[in-house]
């Protein structure tokens, strides 16, 4: 069993709200760097990068697929695939839901480009992924559980966006399977409130630009950096476990 | 004001037969969609505007000790949320009028949003 650090929340390009400079490659190899050896791409509503970037990869590190679905209420979940066919099936129901975007859309909410695994732009998503989807909380749960992901609460402790901000007080009911926390450099603890929630804390970086990834992560306890192995670390399972986040 | 001429008023739709505080005396409100929000500043004793219809709307009201939530703009909270609110208490309302015509007019009825 050994310590792999992981990032497991980082928009690319096709996220509006993220850089530019997020392409696969520079995302790679940002992480290569900060010597993280799994990253999640979870774009808000939307799966269209992950293949390009889990190729960018290669054999230099694991890239597990990802979407944040936002859900009625606005809350963010990221939901975690066994694979990038499963994120983009998943993406294509949200997708669908999501209105078409127009000429202006691109100038106020940023532009969401699809890339290869050079980087290079192959085309733009013409969905609003920066829209709320009509799906409810425990809808969006339900559609990343029937893809086989795991349905995380995203940055809890943020003042937006969050179970908490929109809900007011943590639903037990929600079905997630693990909590995630955004803690800045030198305080590790932030998440030490939201552990009586019986879920598994996750620390991740929700990164938008090259700078921010690595810079808050989780440490996972695995026999090797792998999606099963992850799931099996949220459960305890089997000696896995997450070692410190 | 008493909360059954507020609904009489404004033409409100109770959600939560049995549970309608007619005879409550109102004279505060809140509106928000955040629910974290309404926890920190909902008046006790007040009513809350929302279109939030998620089941943690009955919850965060019961804590905030509000008498009765008014669903703004067509929304419907699904039968588990009326359940919850039967329970707990609480009166549900629903209104086709927009977040904006409703707190307006409780306003013109004389309500007020909690001290500052």
């Amino acid at each position: 069993m050994n310590v792999f650090p992981a990032d497991l929340h980082i928009h690319t390009g096709l996220s509006p709200c993220a850089a530019d400079e997020m392409t696969p490659p520079a995302i790679v190899d940002a992480a290569v760097r900060s010597g993280l050896s799994m990253i999640a791409i979870c774009d808000h509503n939307a799966a269209g990068n992950t293949a390009a970037t889990q190729r960018a990869a290669g054999k230099a590190l694991t890239v597990l697929a990802g979407m944040e679905v936002t859900s009625a209420e606005e809350v963010h979940t990221v939901g975690l695939f066994p694979g990038a066919g499963a994120a983009v099936a998943a993406a294509d129901e949200v997708a669908g839901s999501l209105p078409e975007t127009d000429d202006d859309y691109a100038v106020r909410f940023g532009q969401q480009w699809l890339m290869d695994a050079d980087g290079h732009i192959t085309g733009a998503e013409r969905r609003m992924l920066a829209a709320a989807t009509p799906f409810a909380l425990s809808e969006v749960v339900d559609l990343i559980h029937r893809h086989g992901g795991v349905a995380v609460a995203a940055h809890v402790n943020r003042p937006s966006f969050s179970v908490i901000s929109q809900l007011g007080v943590f639903p037990q009911d929600a079905g997630f399977d693990a909590i995630e926390v955004f803690s800045p450099p030198g305080r590790p603890s932030a998440g030490a409130s939201f552990s009586s929630f019986g879920l598994p804390l996750l620390c991740s970086s929700d990164s938008h630009y090259l700078g921010d990834i690595g810079r808050v992560r989780t440490e996972l306890l695995l026999e090797k950096p792998t999606f099963e192995e992850f799931v099996l670390a949220l459960g305890g399972r089997d000696g896995r476990r997450v070692a410190h986040a | 004001m008493k909360l059954g001429d507020i609904a009489r008023e404004l033409r409100l739709t109770c959600l939560t037969p049995g549970v309608d505080h007619a005879d409550q005396e109102v004279a505060a409100g809140y509106v928000s969609d955040l629910l974290s929000d309404v926890l920190a500043n909902g008046p006790a004793g007040g009513v809350l505007v929302t279109v939030q219809v998620h089941l943690n709307v009955v919850a965060v009201v019961v804590h905030a000790e509000m008498t009765a939530v008014l669903f703004a703009h067509g929304r419907q909270p699904d039968e588990a949320v009326r359940a919850k609110a039967i329970e707990e208490g609480v009166a549900l309302y629903a209104s086709e009028d927009s977040a904006f015509e409703i707190v307006g007019r409780l306003h013109a009825l004389g309500l007020r949003g909690p001290a500052v």
